[in-house]
């Protein structure tokens, strides 16, 4: 959905990748959106001290229209977990996610009824951060992991994506 | 694939813990008698079972038939006069040895402030087989005290009991088609074990995914009460200024709000259950998780429950570090605090964000010193603190406080006066001081409505007795009379944490009982039995005499309440968790009414509310 649409296919994107790139590696807006302890820390990294700014991602969007990254921070419940499904499904293309904290990367402490083990299960999730809460610098490090891999990608890779990336294949797509 | 809660059996689940003969036992009775349970024993007569002491408090059975008119005694008798239902809350004893009782149990907790008297009610359910294994119902307690309306729906949620009479008994935390109700003995604890393999198709992946919940694409129901005459606007459970993810559904009548149905339990982790699958020690690590912005004082209230339960003594030192921990920690909730209210209000505040914040991370710094975690720290351990503290800190934290009260003035003074802030709160959000003892409000919340009532001074826990401290009240009961208090509340901490520095004596910093507290580490090299007892505490745990106790301290949101009920085992046999923020969240509906939308926003603010608490 992004300029990639723009560009006729079979076109040599080389160095238009890299001005893209660019570009998408060095304002990726999160959402604002916090789930728990991990949300706090997320705060924190967005505060003075450690200010996100430097990564041009300090403009937490409330709309995920206008958000590039979701960082899942906390704990995904069965109840949630529709509603994270639908907002990652509004945010356009392309996206990332940072699963921020050992609970949105594999359930950590919560092993029980209540907690999805893991966000990877309804999302497809770029980095993984563990830690519990990670502290912001842990934080930033995904966001530098995030980068590179950001600057790898050609812009055709997000070509005619609407659907979530094959996420199918790792576990039973449920919602 | 169909919702499977449990797919797979863990090894250990099964495994039969080993207990001392006699264990399960059912919590013995409570013996003596007080000037309020003879009152009562003399009012009902028969249909008190038992009225006694019991762990240092007192506690009435009653007769299920008469629950409702002895709740309406307590609130109305002048000798009495409880005026407050602070918690309900149930016991599923099914696993325990029981001759032919009711398998279900409800837990009151009245309180009268104006008395400064603690009853605990229990009241056995009607239990009747039915097609879910159990249904249990009792009378509600909703017509006497108005805030028994969640309790009560929590209950029905998470245990099945049914309470007759309640006006809206729906499901609270819990999916609406959640198979089960989880705290039921019966049901599993449930997740999944991970599968240690390469290749995708090992059996084990099989139930990967099963425990996820399918989702249901329809609309979702009108709450009961609203009308489709006026418009319904759906306030969460992702925006930005709900603290979390927390979902309203409000009912406006053109500008004005009618009413509000809070809907709860998306971040529902089942604390409670999975607390009862664990050894007490280990249950430590969970509180911080829960409150996540007040992690010392929920370690706090929990630790002291347990203690009180062991009848341990805990040393001076150690004391005096639990309160520097915890008033650090109110400090910093209350700057976090402010720093969301401002900026939720004015919708761009940031640089109060920034400022409050920066001495947040003094605070957490601090608590890094300690014990290394920021904000999970679980530092206040059963026994006393983790580990003492190190040389520098009390420098620092007197460098800390040196510039606090002065940041405090400054933040008061970027919004105290301003107009823009005084027109969105004063006014809003109004409670009487009826109303807030109706519904069980706590902390500031009660205390900005006039009632002049502060656990750590009241009923003083930890050392507190020791402390010159003012409560700050106000009678305006709306939003900029809680916003003064909370400001005055950082000043009155920084005056403890003052006071409890100049005075930090020296000494042991956990307790020298071996059965309880782990030896230090240095002795573990040294002593045999030291390592005996490490490994005996690391594997089995210590085991808590049969009984019930519900202990409440003051943290910054409220009255933090644990209600631990041991069979005598290792692990707890049912934990509840009263958190302040969920009782305070009821309000919303109240104070809202009549008010614009975007006062919704301020009123949770100033109920200051985190997500974590409400939904554990
Ligand atoms: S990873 Fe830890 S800190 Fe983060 S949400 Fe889970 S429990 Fe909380």
């Amino acid at each position: 959905m992004g300029i990639e649409e723009k560009v006729p296919e079979g076109i040599l994107t080389t160095s238009l990748d890299s001005v893209i790139n660019w570009g998408r590696a060095n304002s990726t807006w999160p959402l604002l959106f916090g789930l728990a302890c991990c949300a706090m820390e997320m705060i924190a990294t967005g505060t003075a001290r450690h200010d996100i700014a430097r990564y041009g991602s300090e403009l937490f969007r409330a709309s995920p229209r206008q958000a590039d990254l979701m960082i899942v921070s906390g704990r995904v419940s069965n109840k949630m977990a529709p509603v994270i499904k639908r907002i990652y499904d509004q945010m356009l293309a392309p996206k990332w996610v940072i699963a921020m904290g050992i609970c949105a990367s594999a359930g950590g402490p919560f092993n029980n009824y209540a907690i999805i083990q893991g966000v990877d299960k309804i999302i497809p999730v770029d980095v993984y951060v563990p830690g519990c809460p990670p502290r912001p610098e842990s934080l930033l490090y995904a966001m530098d992991l995030l980068r590179a891999k950001q600057r790898r990608e050609s812009v055709g890779a997000w070509r005619n994506v609407e659907e979530p990336l094959a996420i199918d294949e790792i576990a039973p797509l449920r919602i | 694939m169909p919702l499977d809660v449990a797919p797979v059996v863990r090894a250990y689940e099964t495994q039969r813990t080993l207990n001392p003969p006699g264990i399960p036992a059912l919590a013995p009775v409570p013996e003596g008698e007080t000037d309020d349970t003879r009152r009562i024993c003399e009012q009902f007569g028969e249909d008190i079972v038992v009225a006694g002491l019991h762990n240092g408090n007192e506690v009435v059975y009653v007769a299920p038939g008469q629950l409702k008119a002895l709740a309406t005694f307590l609130r109305d008798d002048p000798e009495l006069s409880y005026e407050t239902l602070i918690d309900v809350t149930s016991v599923d004893r099914s696993h325990l040895p029981l001759d032919g009782e009711a398998r279900f149990q409800t837990v009151y907790q009245f309180r009268s402030y104006s008395r400064n008297q603690h009853l605990t009610v229990v009241a056995d359910c009607e239990t009747e087989p039915d097609s879910d294994g159990a249904s249990a119902k009792i009378d509600s307690l909703t017509g006497v005290y108005q805030g028994a309306e969640w309790p009560e729906r929590e209950v029905y949620d998470l245990m099945g009991i049914r309470f007759t009479g309640h006006p809206d008994p729906r499901r609270i935390l819990m999916p609406k088609n959640w198979p089960n109700h989880p705290l039921q003995k019966q049901a599993p604890l449930g997740g999944e074990e991970v599968p240690f393999t390469f290749t995708w198709d090992d059996p084990e992946f099989e139930t990967l995914g099963s425990q996820i919940l399918p989702a249901e694409s329809t609309i979702p129901d009108l709450p009961p009460g609203m009308s489709r005459q006026n418009m319904v606007i759906n306030m969460g459970p992702h925006h930005p200024s709900t603290h979390g993810v927390l979902r309203l559904v409000v009912e406006m009548d053109g500008e004005r709000i009618v009413s509000i149905d809070p809907d709860l339990g998306f971040l529902h982790s089942g604390f409670e259950k999975t607390g009862e699958n664990k050894r007490y020690k280990d249950f430590v690590y969970y509180t911080d998780r829960m409150d996540y912005l007040s992690a010392m004082s929920n370690n706090l209230g929990y630790c002291l429950t347990i203690e009180h339960m062991l009848g341990l003594e805990i040393p001076e030192r150690a004391q005096v570090i639990r309160v520097i921990m915890a008033e650090m920690q109110r400090i910093a909730s209350h700057l976090f605090w402010l720093a969301t209210h401002v900026l939720d209000v004015s919708g761009t505040g940031m640089s109060l964000l920034m400022y409050a914040t920066r001495e947040r991370e003094r605070i957490l710094d601090l608590f890094e010193m300690a014990c290394g975690a920021r904000l999970t720290v679980s530092y206040i351990r059963i026994g006393g603190v983790w580990q003492d503290l190190p040389d520098s800190f009390v420098a620092e934290l007197k460098d800390f406080l040196r510039v606090m009260p002065q940041k405090i003035s400054e933040y008061e003074a970027m919004v105290t006066e301003a107009p823009l802030w005084q027109e969105r709160l004063i006014g809003i959000g109004h409670v009487s001081a009826e109303d807030a003892l109706g519904m069980g409000l706590t902390g500031p919340m009660l205390r900005g409505s006039g009632v002049d009532w502060d656990l750590r001074r009241d009923r003083p826990y930890s050392g507190y007795e020791a402390y010159e401290f003012e409560v700050p009240t106000s009678d305006s009961g709306d939003c900029y009379g809680r916003f003064k208090i909370r400001l005055e509340e950082m000043r009155q901490s920084v005056r403890i944490l003052e006071q409890a520095v100049d005075n930090l004596p020296g000494g042991l910093y956990k307790s020298n009982n071996r059965k309880v507290a782990l030896p230090p580490r240095a002795e573990l090299d040294v002593s045999m039995e030291a390592l005996i007892h490490h490994f005996k505490l690391m594997t089995e745990g210590f085991h808590v005499a049969p009984g019930f106790f519900y202990h409440g301290i003051e943290n910054s949101k409220g009255e933090l309440g644990f209600f631990v009920y041991s069979d005598g085992s290792a692990r707890p046999y049912r934990l509840h968790v009263h958190g302040p923020s969920f009782n305070n969240l009821y309000a919303i509906d109240h104070i809202s009414r009549g008010e614009m939308l975007s006062d919704v926003v301020t009123n949770i603010g100033s109920i200051d509310i985190v997500l974590g608490e409400v939904d554990r």
